[in-house]
């Protein structure tokens, strides 16, 4: 479109100086500032400035079993949260996908858990499994069940970080595949029933091809986002027991707030996003083509 | 499949005898109503167990607020008159409420300057013309899809120079700056959705920017600016990482409190942290609830790019 309104310079000055200019002082700098940071040593608590290192950092990440012993709860974090989310929102989506009394409250209380505060999720489940309050222990004590500590032995431990994930963010996965559910031509269904597939027939061969795409979507999203947990491990384990719950986010936070290591703690966040941005690279290229398709609906219906 | 079969049956019916009188048609159309009517059963079961296992974890959570504070640790038991002493002291400021203003005083100064900031470069992108307009508008949408982390470090080193730290002042800078570019995008959509034709016009009368915006966007792009404002508040309020790095005692925010509320497993305050927990999640639940087909589109839309 040509030039709709005179003075543009100033107009430009006004709508758009201010909002550009303090993104980029305040999120683009940084994230540059950050990058140059990790190639220096800088001890907030010893050096007066950063010193240039060079590569030496990243050398070090390499050597760091702490880091690499973080990266794998991680991706075990990650890989079970999101099946178990994949599962479970497939499950609930074919629930609601049909006429029912009531759809819109239900559908408002199902997604609930997805807007409230991350630390509020992790306290509601830090009460719920907590020996002192919780009234989960006391029902599995009530049917002689075992006794179990779930924040202090390492594999419970993980396994509450993931049941509130799943709590938290199954609705993500039922809303959009539910959105995807909505899509699927009934024609195709139909024509199938009518060929005498059976129910669970029609499920594998018809219905599931049409929403692949967007469980992949689903399943990158919700993978991309377990990987940068950090808010309920604080909450609910701190971490613990020992270093077993400790996810990369955490060690990050640990490494620059708690040991003021700065510099370090830069090289691991550089060298993480770089790791993320690869995974999703090789994931949206082992993707087949009509995966792209649905991501772009989605933003598309989104924005 | 059943509806297929009977479909089947019923062309049969037009050479053969009539399903419905022998035995066998009739055993079969009772199982199908069985089937039926277990089949909305299973649907009803799988319903109920969904909304209870997302309902009661809150429930519960609101029970303990409510519990006295002598029965705290009294096993989870229902039976007890509720007390509402802590929400009491949730809304004098200098206790409970504390944690709560600040993040509500931050949260909403945040959204307020990211919707001011934000809408305006919309408005710029959207109607006004300038060189590599797609590369910078590209660029500040990425500051929104790489994590808080990323910058996490060097904003506190800006606001520790700046001495600024555990203000109210620095968390309504760093909650702006990461709305802005999730308002620019919500902004810019729906003033796209405005057609070109009622702003040409509105421009052939003699609108300079400024009238235009006022009489012709204002008015038209409403449902954007709500949805853009509800969801950078819920953003700022449940943010997490930068206000526990920035803020330590006087304008910590609610979230940062409830993890000092259990910082230790044996001595967990549970009423504090029940209660502010209670007031951290009350806002976006009725949000939720109240706005929903405004809030889904817009967070999906969030969190593919976040």
């Amino acid at each position: 479109m040509g030039k709709l309104f005179g003075r543009q310079q100033l107009f430009l000055g006004v709508f758009l100086v201010p909002g550009v200019a303090y993104v980029l002082v305040w999120r683009l700098l940084p994230a540059l500032y950050t990058v140059y940071l990790s190639f220096m040593s800088y001890n907030l608590a010893f050096d007066p400035g950063p010193t240039w290192v060079g590569i030496r950092n990243y050398l070090q990440l390499v050597r760091d079993d702490n880091l690499l012993a973080s990266l794998g709860v991680t991706l075990k974090f990650s890989v079970l949260a999101t099946f178990v989310e994949l599962v479970l929102g497939l499950g609930t989506a074919i629930l609601l996908d049909r006429d029912l009394p009531l759809r819109n409250l239900i559908m408002g209380l199902c997604l609930v858990p997805m807007v409230l505060a991350p630390v509020a999720v992790a306290t509601i489940w830090y009460v719920l499994l907590h020996d002192f309050v919780g009234p989960i222990p006391h029902l599995i004590r009530l049917i002689h069940g075992p006794e179990i500590a779930w924040f202090t032995t390492s594999w419970t431990a993980l396994l509450s970080i993931i049941v509130a994930d799943v709590w938290e963010w199954t609705p993500l996965m039922t809303l959009l595949l539910l959105a995807a559910l909505q899509g699927v031509s009934r024609e195709t269904v139909e024509a199938a029933m009518v060929d005498g597939a059976s129910g669970l027939q029609v499920f594998r061969f018809v219905t599931l091809p049409q929403i692949t795409g967007m469980i992949a979507v689903a399943v990158g999203l919700r993978f991309m986002d377990a990987f940068l947990e950090l808010d309920k491990v604080l909450i609910m384990t701190g971490g613990g027991p020992g270093t077993s719950t400790e996810l990369v986010s955490v060690h990050i936070y640990r490494t620059a707030f708690q040991f003021f290591t700065l510099g370090y703690a830069a090289t691991i966040v550089i060298a993480f996003l770089v790791l993320l941005a690869v995974i999703y690279r090789f994931y949206l290229r082992a993707l087949p083509g009509y995966a792209f398709s649905a991501s772009e609906r989605m933003s598309g219906a989104g924005g | 499949m059943r509806v297929s079969r009977h479909s089947s049956d019923g062309l049969g019916q037009k050479s053969l005898a009539p399903p419905a009188q022998t035995p066998k048609g009739w055993v079969s159309s009772a199982f199908r109503i069985l089937r039926r009517r277990s089949a909305s059963i299973g649907i009803a079961v799988g319903l109920t167990m969904f909304l209870s296992w997302t309902v009661l974890p809150i429930v519960y959570l609101g029970v303990l607020s409510v519990k006295p504070e002598r029965l705290l640790l009294d096993r989870p038991s229902l039976n007890f008159r509720p007390s509402l002493e802590r929400y009491g002291q949730l809304l004098q400021w200098d206790k409970l409420g504390a944690p709560v203003k600040n993040s509500l005083i931050s949260a909403s100064l945040g959204t307020a300057g990211a919707v001011l900031l934000g809408s305006m470069a919309a408005i710029a992108f959207t109607l006004l013309d300038f060189r590599a307009k797609g590369p910078l508008f590209f660029t500040i949408v990425l500051t929104r899809m790489y994590p808080p982390m990323t910058t996490v470090i060097p904003v506190y080193l800006m606001l520790r120079r700046l001495e600024l730290l555990d203000t109210l002042t620095a968390l309504v800078i760093v909650f702006a700056a990461l709305q802005i570019p999730l308002v620019l995008w919500v902004m810019h959509t729906a003033l796209n959705a405005i057609p070109r034709d009622i702003i040409e016009s509105a421009v052939l009368d003699g609108a300079s920017l400024p009238v235009v915006v006022r009489k012709v966007l204002l008015p038209l792009s409403g449902p954007g600016l709500v949805t853009a404002a509800i969801l950078s508040f819920i953003f700022c309020w449940n943010d997490f990482l930068l206000p526990l790095v920035i803020t330590s005692s006087a304008a910590r925010t609610g979230t940062v409190a409830i993890m000092a509320y259990t910082e230790t497993y044996r001595n967990v305050l549970w009423g504090p942290l029940s209660t502010v927990s209670i007031a951290m999640v009350a806002p976006t639940i009725v949000f939720m609830l109240a706005l929903r087909t405004y809030l889904v589109k817009g967070l999906t839309a969030g969190m593919l790019k976040g």
